[in-house]
């Protein structure tokens, strides 16, 4: 599993970072950063949870 | 109940009506479910209540503006900055003040916020009653944000005068010159009021928000004094006012409720997601007014430019389209995508902060206080717009 995150989209809601810290963390701005492009298998449920949970759907799973 | 709040055949809806602002639900399910754009009583403003119409909206600023001008007096003479400017403007602001809203950055008031509960909690807890709004809900947020932004916190009284010159002028709100006159009037003061403080502040640099306004370059410049203010003037309306309406809407729904009340103090892991689940549920911010830079038709509705739409979040928060169980309180829900704290460009700055804000206010209220209720035979009153439960009395079993 691999994660996408729209930056144009993040309007810094910060639940990413929230629900998934092991997967996102915040910019200066409290905008997304990815801390992992492929996620680890224990992680694929908490990875979904975040995207789902993204006010702006600006995270995408491939 | 519903009924007399919202006329179906008319389409508007009476969003001052005391049955409304207290128990809204089952008329803003019927709004969403009937009807998607209906009219604001007294000012005829349409009101959309669908999540995928208001959602659309916050996303497109060049349609739906938040630069209303004259059309939404708050005493503000020029817009407040960032929240009535539009992009690209706006968002060059926001990069200068996100970095002071961050979820790392506001934590650092998490102790001391802590320690504001605990005494405020302890002042009652004898007595085994308070009114919540003026023991906690008004205290709590208000102490905590005076000092995130460097404001004398022995000062708080005159502050919330000021704010609530703006927000709830002392006037009917159908009488709409009366509250206008109102709100200009403390508008002056608050200029004034930080007016002086820029001066002092320039003099006398301290380690705050206020300082960092003073100093803070925007692309190679210092801000000049009006775009402060204009900065401050939205800061002491938002940071004063939407918290306490949010831990008021929490408590009020918790004390009806004992089994979800139970869970927060069998688990306080789940605090996070009673927060999210009752800002949906009670989201207390109810309407974002925009006004529109071009004709829209919408679910049948012609709407022309330069109207000024009211995007109900309140209600859009019950579509289920959106949610599924729109109507049940569920503390476990997988996606929650509320839009309490808007969406897009104007996102609230303070999110972050009011999140920290409720959930250690409602940790630190359980520890102590885990079973309550509303005082028999009251009624609570809750202001509309942003439903702040003005008189919330609340009794809990004395302690042994």
């Amino acid at each position: 599993m691999k994660l996408r995150v729209d930056l144009d989209l993040c309007a810094g809601h910060g639940r990413c970072y929230e629900i998934a810290p092991e997967l996102f963390g915040e910019d200066e701005a409290g905008h997304c950063v990815l801390l992992v492009e492929t996620v680890p298998p224990a992680l694929t449920d908490r990875a979904r949870r975040a995207a789902d949970n993204c006010p702006e759907s600006a995270i995408g799973i491939e | 109940m519903s009924v007399d709040a919202f006329d179906a055949e008319a389409g508007t809806i009476n969003v001052v009506a005391p049955e409304f602002t207290l128990r809204p639900h089952a008329t803003m399910l019927e709004m969403v479910e009937r009807c998607p754009v209906a009219r604001i009583q007294y000012t005829d403003w349409p009101v959309l209540s669908r999540y995928e119409d208001v959602a659309w909206a916050l996303r497109h600023p060049e349609i739906f503006s938040s630069d209303l001008g004259e059309l939404l007096a708050l005493g503000n003479v020029r817009p407040m900055i960032p929240q009535q400017i539009d992009p690209p403007l706006q968002t060059r602001y926001r990069k200068i003040l996100d970095s002071q809203f961050t979820k790392k950055a506001v934590n650092r008031i998490e102790p001391a916020l802590r320690e504001h509960a605990r005494n405020l909690i302890a002042a009652v807890l004898d007595a085994g009653e308070c009114e919540f709004d003026s023991a906690f809900a008004i205290p709590l947020p208000c102490k905590a944000f005076l000092e995130f932004m460097g404001l004398p916190v022995e000062e708080m009284d005159h502050f919330l005068a000021l704010k609530n010159g703006v927000i709830r002028p002392d006037a009917h709100p159908a009488d709409l010159a009366r509250c206008t006159e109102l709100r200009a009037e403390t508008g002056r003061q608050i200029y004034a009021y930080f007016e002086d403080l820029i001066d002092q502040r320039t003099r006398a640099p301290r380690e705050d928000l206020m300082t960092y306004l003073v100093q803070v370059e925007l692309e190679g410049r210092r801000l000049s004094r009006e775009e402060i203010l204009d900065i401050c003037y939205l800061f002491l309306l938002g940071g004063l006012d939407t918290v306490t309406a949010t831990l008021g809407c929490n408590i009020a729904y918790l004390a009806e409720n004992a089994e979800q009340r139970r869970r927060i103090s069998q688990d306080s892991g789940c605090v996070e997601a009673v927060v999210e689940e009752l800002l949906r549920w009670q989201t207390p911010v109810t309407l974002l007014p925009r006004v529109l830079k071009q004709p829209v038709d919408l679910r049948g509705v012609h709407m022309a430019a330069g109207q000024v739409v009211n995007l109900m979040i309140s209600a859009a928060d019950l579509d289920a389209a959106e949610f599924p169980r729109a109507g049940e309180v569920d503390f476990d829900r997988d996606r929650n995508r509320h839009l309490a704290f808007g969406l897009g460009p104007h996102r609230c700055l303070g999110s972050h902060l009011a999140r920290l804000e409720v959930r250690v206010g409602l940790e630190e209220w359980h520890r102590l206080i885990p079973d309550y209720a509303i005082k028999p035979g009251e009624i609570p009153r809750v202001s509309p717009g942003i439903r702040e439960f003005q008189y919330l009395p609340l009794v809990w079993p004395g302690v042994a």
